[in-house]
């Protein structure tokens, strides 16, 4: 199999493959590509790491900032959330104005005394589902 | 601190809806104008409606934020979100004389008032319940 890199800073960037078939090098170079898509540079504790999408429970905009949410931390991001839910895959889903859930991460949901749906991480945050998401989330969930 | 949050969210929520009260009292002086002979309204009375139904809504879309205070149990909540609007819509009534200040019809506006209210309420948290139960069953 040929390899070409065209190097070129005005072009977008693209990953092409010519394939007589789904092979396993197709789906890991996909695999690859989707990973690298989907990592964000995020900002915590005095320094600057790349993190999977895979590991935030969910991003969150609050007072014009945007978090993300891991297991234990809150690391803060440079991007709009609606820039972070155009790169999200199928695993997440957005709660409302302000939350995008991992639908991996999402220990439970619950009633609220005001009738709304309350959706726990398993990292304990919580926050409401708005109505103007509800039927998306309840689609997601195949309801 | 935390107060001071929801406090602000109070408002937020008032102002974004509060317009939406004057809407709902300018369709109803329509129909009545349509519907009844004579109807008619003074200046005084037009600038009471306006007012207070802006003051209603912007208070009933406020109070909903009583029910997102966390560390709050759900008896204050509902207590706290019930006499608020409770409030709200006496004072509303009573101001723009749509029923005297009479105690035997307080009574019964008070009584329809807690039916109303408590109905609607377990409506929505039998339907959100079931819901919630639903989304539960396909996470585990």
């Amino acid at each position: 199999m040929e390899l070409k890199i065209v190097i070129d800073k005005n072009r977008a960037e693209e990953v092409l493959v010519f394939a007589h078939e789904r092979s396993e090098l197709v789906k890991s170079i996909e695999s690859l590509v989707e990973r690298c898509e989907k990592n964000f540079v995020a900002y915590g504790d005095g320094c600057v790491r790349k993190i999977s999408a895979d590991e935030v429970y969910c991003f969150v905009s609050c007072g014009g900032k945007v978090y993300a949410l891991t297991e234990n931390e809150k690391l803060l991001l440079k991007e709009r959330l609606y820039q972070i839910e155009e790169k999200l895959g199928n695993n997440f889903v957005k709660i409302n104005q302000s939350c995008i859930g991992n639908i991996n991460s999402i220990k439970s949901f619950d009633v609220s005394v005001s009738g709304t749906l309350k959706v726990i991480f398993k990292n304990g945050y919580t926050d409401y589902v708005s109505r103007r998401q509800i039927k998306n989330v309840k689609e997601r969930f195949g309801i | 601190m935390i107060m001071k949050k929801y406090f602000k969210e109070f408002l937020l929520r008032g102002m974004m809806f509060s317009g939406l009260g004057p809407i709902v009292l300018a369709v109803i002086y329509l129909v009545l104008s349509q519907t009844v002979q004579d109807f008619s309204l003074s200046g005084g009375e037009a600038f009471t409606g306006i007012l207070s139904t802006y003051l209603l809504a912007f208070v009933h879309a406020g109070a909903s934020v009583f029910n997102q205070i966390e560390h709050w149990s759900v008896p204050k909540s509902l207590l706290c979100h019930f006499t608020v609007l409770y409030a709200a819509y006496a004072l509303c009534y009573v101001s723009n004389s749509w029923i005297p200040f009479v105690p035997g019809v307080l009574v019964v506006f008070t009584a329809i008032f807690v039916a109303v209210y408590f109905a609607v309420w377990i409506t929505v948290y039998l339907c959100v319940r079931r819901t919630s139960r639903r989304l539960n069953g396909k996470l585990s």
